[in-house]
């Protein structure tokens, strides 16, 4: 639709045009037989093709391509500026023909020529109209959208006033036209393409202008001198449309070419302020892509010489000592050689500029700097502080004095604010992924830990066993452990190693190696008794076992319980741990056995054995051993009191009849309610031995 | 957790205040270490403000326990409280460490 409404706009000017000519030839009675037109049929025929002209220049599509000001101008002054080429190039040649009487020449020539050269002069008028106003509207708000639709229908509307066979009066006239030019002029303000270009697109943009309104002038001086010519019939053009849209083509360029003059100095700031956005922008990416401190200090350095425009520039890192991680001092240079900067450094080392933000612009007042390089006349030093400690410092240098205004050395700050950040999350982000790599080295050992738990538990028909065990972090450092002797026995082992954590697990494997190499039984033995050793002697032997390998403050408490069935007893040894809480069932009695006895790897060496005892006990049917670690009686209530021994054994006064899956989850039970929104401070171990209240007959 | 320190001819006495735990064991470590603590006859503990030990606390006491009796100090508590006494004797210190009442005792041991 619109292409063909464009279509037929230029078939239509094309048409008026040719009728123009004939009209215009006509009254010049340059050529026989054609007749003279009236007055009024050259004017309509010259309206209606200004009027195509300037539709179909208006329905082409916008000559502006997104930010391409420069590429508009210069698509203007390459098609209507050819088009002044050739009206002057007519115009001169007319003027030769004239001079030179050739016969061709007269009113003919002049004839075509002027009608010729109107039409050129309303498609450049159109052509350059329809440029300005893609300029006018760029990013414009509603309002000048309609000012300017309103400023194109009152331009129509003087041409049909001139079709009129009324003319108004002078002042009438003026008045009307002074306020078209006014509102032209308006329009013509608004010229906020300029501050989008570059300072060298802007004088692009000042050429491309003038050489606009040289294309203007050639046309107005030469309708200006062909105007009284006496040769020419022709009735005076579109005088008020043409005059106008020529005013408003011609001031449009001129206020253009002032702002965009006047605003060549703030060209290059707003350079500079692009500049210093995309060095941000890199140093900002840098981090983003995970690269190294080393990049991370070399973009400052060639951003910030590259913004201040410095004709020197170095950044000292100096060495890092944090644990386990020492890099040497690196330094980075810009255009200046390290043996110069170490000169200067020394220099400045004199005025103890450590640390501090120091911009001197006249350093001709530094009698130390001045000796070693008096071609720098202005300095700045920025330190690059983080919230734990300096990375480093940088120095920029210019040979000229007053180089460094405070905008400059504001913009340079951010660069030196934006590293740091910079640097502070590359750390945050090594930090990060050591954690991961901790938090799954922990997962680990926990893996490890739960392993070395017994999940099979030891069966016989004259005993049931129940456990529990909950670790308070993610490795803990209570262990227990089983083992089935030979002559129907149970050696059962329970421990806790002081301190939490991975290092607590560790020693609580090394015991669990102790158990299992010492009560592999010894094949030398007279009798089968003596196979395995006593209690105390396991205890004795595990301490020097330990006392190589256990830290200073740390020590373990251990219980090893040796059950014979066939005695109908056992025999324990404790060493500093828990004290075993027994239910008699004959004597319905629940107790703690009272012995004494020291823990592993509190004294570490021979004198050892002297502190620790084996206890023998007889057990009966449906007595309760109840074997436990110090996170159970010391589990914390909601007023910080601890659970208790005394506690403990009320409760297993209520449930001793039970099984011991009964009498280990009542117990729990109540544990839990205790310690009901408390944290878990200690590793929880539990076990609960019952012996069968029918037992079996021992085997002959 | 608060240590004071009162020293004195030929003893030092250590006034234990609070909770002695994994953190607060530093505090107490750092008075133990000092080299001229080998230099008194006697180390005197006032228990009577510990209201509680962890393992981390006994295991200070442990771990200078051998280099103070290779020295010929005497490390004495006293004013112990049933239950913080209950933890030395569940883990056997009663027998290698000197727990006595009073601080005249402790003065005269």
């Amino acid at each position: 639709m619109r292409q063909r409404l464009s279509f037929c706009s230029l078939v239509l000017a094309v048409l008026s045009w040719g009728l123009l000519l004939l009209g215009t030839l006509g009254r010049a009675h340059a050529v026989p037989g054609l007749a003279g037109w009236p007055r009024w049929g050259i004017i309509l025929a010259q309206a209606v093709f200004v009027l195509f002209v300037f539709l179909y220049q208006r329905g082409r599509p916008d000559p502006l391509q997104g930010y391409d000001f420069v590429g508009l101008l210069r698509r203007l002054v390459r098609g209507p500026g050819l088009i002044a080429a050739v009206a002057l190039a007519l115009g001169l040649l007319e003027r030769a023909a004239a001079v030179a009487r050739l016969p061709a020449g007269g009113p003919a020539l002049l004839a075509v020529v002027y009608t010729v050269n109107l039409g050129l002069f309303v498609v450049f008028l159109a052509r350059t109209n329809y440029a300005w106003r893609s300029l006018i509207l760029f990013r414009s708000t509603v309002r000048l959208r309609t000012e300017w639709a309103l400023f194109e229908v009152l331009l129509g509307a003087t041409l049909l006033l001139r079709l009129l066979s009324w003319h108004p009066p002078a002042t009438v006239n003026t008045v009307v036209f002074t306020a078209l030019a006014l509102f032209g002029a308006y329009l013509g303000t608004n010229q906020k393409w300029v501050a989008y270009l570059s300072r060298r697109q802007k004088w692009q943009a000042v050429a491309y202008e003038l050489l606009l309104l040289l294309g203007l002038l050639v046309f107005v001086q030469y309708f200006r001198a062909t105007r009284f010519d006496p040769l020419l019939l022709a009735p005076e053009p579109q005088g008020a449309f043409l005059v106008l849209t020529a005013f408003f083509a011609a001031f449009y360029s001129v206020t253009g070419l002032l702002v965009t003059f006047f605003n060549l100095p703030t060209a290059r700031v707003h350079e500079q302020r692009r500049a210093e956005v995309l060095s941000l922008q890199r140093l900002t990416q840098i981090i983003q892509r995970g690269q190294s401190e080393a990049e991370i200090y070399q973009t400052l350095l060639d951003a910030a010489a590259d913004t201040a425009q410095a004709d020197a520039a170095w950044l000292d890192v100096p060495a890092e000592n944090p644990a386990g991680k020492t890099t040497a001092a690196t330094e980075y240079y810009y255009k200046v050689s390290p043996a110069e900067a170490t000169l200067l450094r020394d220099a400045l080392a004199h005025y103890r500029l450590s640390g501090v933000n120091f911009v001197n612009n006249n350093l001709a007042e530094k009698p130390a700097l001045a000796a070693v390089a008096p071609h720098y006349r202005s300095l700045v030093l920025l330190p690059l502080h983080g919230t734990q400690h300096r990375y480093g410092t940088l120095y920029l240098l210019k040979r000229i004095p007053y180089g460094f205004d405070p905008e400059e050395v504001s913009v340079l700050r951010s660069f030196t604010d934006q590293t740091v950040l910079s640097l502070e999350n590359l750390t945050l982000a090594t930090l990060a992924l050591h954690n991961q790599r901790t938090q799954e080295e922990l997962k680990i050992a926990s893996e490890v830990q739960d392993s070395l738990i017994p999940k099979n538990l030891p069966t016989d028909d004259w005993f049931e066993i129940s456990t529990h065990s909950l670790a308070a972090k993610e490795v803990g450092g209570d262990f227990y452990d089983f083992l089935v002797l030979p002559g129907r026995r149970l050696a059962v082992l329970i421990g806790d190693v002081s301190g939490k954590g991975v290092t607590a697990a560790f020693h609580m494997a090394q015991m669990k190696g102790i158990f299992h190499a010492l009560m592999q039984g010894n094949p030398l033995a007279k009798n089968e008794r003596d196979r395995f050793p006593l209690p105390s002697r396991f205890m004795a032997q595990a301490n020097a076992a330990l006392a190589h390998c256990l830290e200073r403050s740390s020590f373990i408490t251990s219980s090893l319980y040796i059950i014979d069935y066939e005695q109908g007893g056992f025999m324990f040894a404790r060493a500093g741990h828990c004290h075993t809480l027994y239910y008699h069932a004959l004597r319905e009695e629940v107790f703690y056995f009272q012995s004494a006895g020291l823990g592993l790897g509190i004294i570490r060496n021979e004198g050892y054995e002297k502190h620790i005892n084996n206890q023998f006990y007889d057990y009966g049917p449906g007595d309760v051993m109840v074997v436990y670690t110090d996170g159970i009686v010391e589990a914390r209530g909601a007023g910080q009191e601890e659970y208790g021994e005394d506690r403990l054994k009320l409760r297993l006064e209520e449930c001793y009849y039970q099984e011991a899956d009964a009498i280990k989850q009542f117990i729990l039970n109540d544990l839990n309610a205790f310690t009901t929104g408390q944290p878990i401070h200690d590793d929880q171990t539990l076990l609960v031995i019952k012996f069968k209240a029918v037992q079996p007959e021992p085997a002959a | 957790m608060k240590v004071t320190a009162h020293p004195s001819a030929d003893s030092l006495l250590l006034v234990l205040d609070g909770e002695l735990d994994a953190s607060s064991a530093v505090l107490l470590d750092s008075e133990l270490v000092k080299p001229g603590l080998l230099d008194y006859r006697k180390v005197l503990i006032d228990c009577a403000k510990l209201s509680y030990i962890s393992s981390a606390g006994l295991g200070v006491f442990i771990s200078h326990l051998q280099r103070l009796q290779d020295h010929n100090v005497k490390l004495v508590f006293f004013n112990m409280q049933e239950k913080v006494f209950n933890v030395f004797e569940i883990l056997g210190l009663d027998s290698l460490m000197t727990i006595v009442p009073t601080q005249a005792e402790a003065t005269a041991a």
